[in-house]
């Protein structure tokens, strides 16, 4: 390294308070992550003298000092570290720990986990038939049946389900949606993300018993509504922006029977879904954003080669063709297929969409519900509704216990709404037109309503706030 | 999953926690695949990839519920596909983006359709797919360090770390290698650097969920070829079962990692390697 100039802009008593800081933080390290350069704190220069070049410390060996408190900081842009081989800056090679000293690390215990005991409630269905409501918790990996009848007493802790589907033999872990045929009580659920399957059981099932048959759809599906009349399964897919059908007693790597997908369909990060086979209706709650694709030539192996059916995988994306729309509710013909554009569209400010997630439809008034998750709200529409509408009516507000509400089904037997609260560790049911600020009829509860719900789901990636000394998590 | 966030817990947070502040919502324009993201200690700010717009997204650092963020790179000249990584060189301002095959670089603080500084890319880098590829930069050292598996996909393969010069550009070839079947390495996750040791900490998940050979494990930015590490923290055959995440609360000398499977965040108390 050459020598380097310091310049500074004002007298020599400011360059040598930041020369002292200097050399503290370079004896006490600088924090790294795998994503910044993290000082310990900073130094508030602003409208003060910048550091643009510097003389470089020596080099240092051995042992570091104790690390400076984060409140004690500096900042990153105060400092232009010299570039240096590895095996020559301060930290260099050094000697590997002892086996026992590595034995002894391994079977360390973690000092504290962040996890909830109790069962989030993410999709949810009735099963008019046996008087049951059935969820799926994408905390615990589970799927739970009660009592459609139960309400958990303000004085008690939960209600018990009556059978818990639960294990390693169950393939169950993100499920976010679930379909319950009210012909025989089969439950279907969705698994989202990790393990990629569809998995069906009994509606008796219970225990940790695998499922009686599953599908592989493409990954990241997210809704499912079932057309009884046709026998026909409706998925949505994040990642590809598309809808697949398939035959309701597919199983296994089945190919879907029809596929919506393309820049006309105005498909968007779909999530929940719905159809009213009585008025020919395919309903589709969309975050907004996406991207355009390109089917691969026949001679690219993928996941959907030859299969005309599977969407284009999102390996095929189109670099740089990403897009922010608003939500929506797109609405086809039930039969919808290719890139068909929808009917109408239900999307502006008036219509209080944020965060759409789960539909549910009553196909004799033909009303349309929303699980609307950052709105904390059901919103419903008219299903021949479009563009820019406000909703017939909203349900929103602290007596109606209604947080993250993630899923959401209409009872057109019993004239009921129910809704999962992803954020409250409840599931909440209302008569059917409630409306405004509206207490539930009943709560069925994995836990107190005051205890909090730190909502992790599938957790990825996570990092460190080092100004407010907080671990960020990423769902 | 049903409800994706970002969800920060005060330091000592354990059990059902609840966060301090949730960046969620249609403001945000975040949603699923949140595969990485990065804190910005320099200008208070969170940066995370946007997969399905094909953007990076930065937030102000003190966010919280549904706000947008103060600004993105964005358009078809940034040329992103399907971004689920980043990492910051907040020396050196920039950003980092690993690509198909490849590893972008942009201004840090850009904004809007830029196009990339320089991009790192060809068969000599030995750079896999996107998926499994993750980046950091050690400034200290001048290095760009890039984890992921030999090939085969996110899964598939061994993994391997290799080492670059931090300003490679083109079809170069890494300036050292970690792999091979002593390293344990396979279906690697995140990974976080300690610079001022030189260490480097590496989430490696097993080839199956729920694998009792998960484990971060740890190397020295030093080392080199088929080398195992030398430390392992939760495993293998312990708590962890997906483990996914790493980040460094160096103050207090904690590993902090993310698993999907235990569905939690675990700290670890590992003061040898600070």
């Amino acid at each position: 390294m050459g020598t380097r100039r310091m310049r500074f802009s004002r007298g020599l008593r400011v360059f040598s308070l930041i020369a002292i800081l200097a050399l503290i933080g370079a004896m006490s390290g600088f924090i790294f992550s795998a994503r910044s350069l993290e000082l310990a704190g900073s130094l508030e220069l602003a409208g003060g003298p910048r550091l643009v070049s510097y003389e470089p410390l020596p080099e240092m060996d051995g042992e570091m000092c104790q690390w400076v408190p984060a409140s004690a900081a500096m900042s990153a842009a105060a400092f232009r570290l010299p570039a240096q081989g590895a095996g020559e800056a301060a930290g260099g090679p050094q000697a590997r720990p002892s086996d026992a000293e590595v034995d002894e690390v391994a079977k360390r215990s973690p000092v504290r986990v962040i996890r909830d005991p109790n069962s989030a409630y993410s999709g949810i269905a009735v099963d008019p038939v046996r008087n049951e409501v059935v969820m799926t918790d994408e905390n615990l990996f589970s799927i739970l049946v009660y009592d459609r009848r139960d309400n958990t007493p303000p004085s008690a802790r939960m209600t018990e389900p009556k059978r818990v589907i639960q294990g390693e033999s169950t393939d169950i872990e993100f499920q976010c949606s679930l379909y319950v045929d009210p012909a025989t009580g089969d439950i279907y659920a969705v698994n989202n993300d990790t393990l990629g399957k569809l998995v069906v059981f009994p509606g008796d099932a219970q225990g940790d018993v695998a499922p009686v048959r599953w599908i592989a759809p493409p990954h990241t599906t997210f809704g499912i509504a079932v057309d009884e009349e046709k026998q026909e399964m409706f998925l949505t897919i994040q990642d590809d922006h598309a809808v697949v059908v398939y035959d309701k007693a597919a199983a296994g790597d089945a190919d879907p029977t029809r596929l919506l997908q393309g820049g006309r369909t105005l498909l968007a990060d779909p999530h929940g879904i719905a159809v009213d086979s009585r008025n020919g209706l395919l309903f589709v709650s969309n975050w907004g954003s996406s991207n355009q694709r390109t089917r691969p030539p026949s001679d690219v192996q993928w996941r959907g080669a030859g299969r005309e059916t599977w969407p284009v995988h999102r390996n095929f994306s189109v670099p740089g063709s990403g897009q922010f729309s608003p939500p929506s509710i797109t609405i086809y013909p039930i039969d919808a297929k290719g890139d068909t554009p929808p009917l109408r569209v239900i999307q502006g400010l008036k219509t209080q969409l944020d965060w759409p997630t789960a539909l549910s439809v009553d196909p004799q008034r033909r009303e349309l519900y929303i699980a609307n998750d950052t709105g904390n709200s059901v919103l419903v529409f008219s299903t021949e509704q479009g563009g820019d509408a406000e909703p017939l009516r909203v349900l929103k507000g602290p007596k109606t216990l209604i947080n993250n509400p993630t899923g959401i089904f209409f009872d057109g037997k019993n004239n009921e709404l129910w809704v999962a609260n992803f954020g409250n560790h409840s599931a909440t049911v209302y008569r059917r037109d409630a409306a405004g600020d509206t207490p539930p009829l009943r709560v069925i509860r994995s836990a107190p309503l005051e205890d909090p719900a730190p909502m992790l789901g599938n957790p990825h990636t996570v990092t460190y706030d080092t100004k407010r000394e907080e671990i960020l998590v990423a769902n | 999953m049903a409800h994706p966030q970002i969800a920060a817990f005060a330091r000592l947070a354990e059990g059902n926690a609840k966060p301090t502040r949730e960046i969620a919502g249609q403001k945000t324009l975040i949603t699923r695949t949140i595969h990485d993201m990065a804190y910005n200690p320099d200008r208070d700010e969170i940066v995370v990839p946007q997969f399905y717009a094909q953007a990076i997204l930065t937030f102000q650092g003190g966010v919280n519920g549904n706000v947008a963020p103060v600004r993105m790179i964005f358009g078809p000249d940034v040329g992103l596909q399907n971004p689920m990584r980043v990492a910051l060189d907040t020396v050196n301002n920039e950003l980092y983006v690993p690509q198909e095959r490849s590893i972008y670089v942009f201004p840090l603080y850009a904004s809007g359709n830029v196009a990339p500084l320089r991009i790192l890319k060809g068969p000599n880098t030995r750079l896999t797919n996107s998926s499994a590829m993750v980046v950091a930069v050690d400034p200290m050292h001048d290095l760009l360090v890039v984890t992921g598996g030999t090939g085969g996909g996110a899964q598939g393969g061994s993994g391997q770390i290799l080492f670059f010069n931090r300003t490679d550009q083109g079809n170069v070839k890494p300036r050292s290698v970690i792999s091979g079947p002593n390293t344990k390495l396979s279906g690697q996750a995140l990974f976080v650097l300690y610079p001022p040791r030189g260490m480097i900490l590496v989430a490696s998940r097993g080839q199956n969920r729920n694998h009792p050979g998960n484990f971060v494990g740890v190397w020295s930015i030093h080392d080199k070829g088929d080398v195992p590490p030398r430390y392992t923290i939760g495993g293998p055959n312990g708590m962890l079962r997906d483990v996914r995440g790493v980040t460094l609360d160096v103050r207090s000398k904690n590993v902090i990692i993310s698993d999907k499977y235990v569905n939690a965040v675990l700290t670890y108390h590992f003061p040898e390697i600070f």
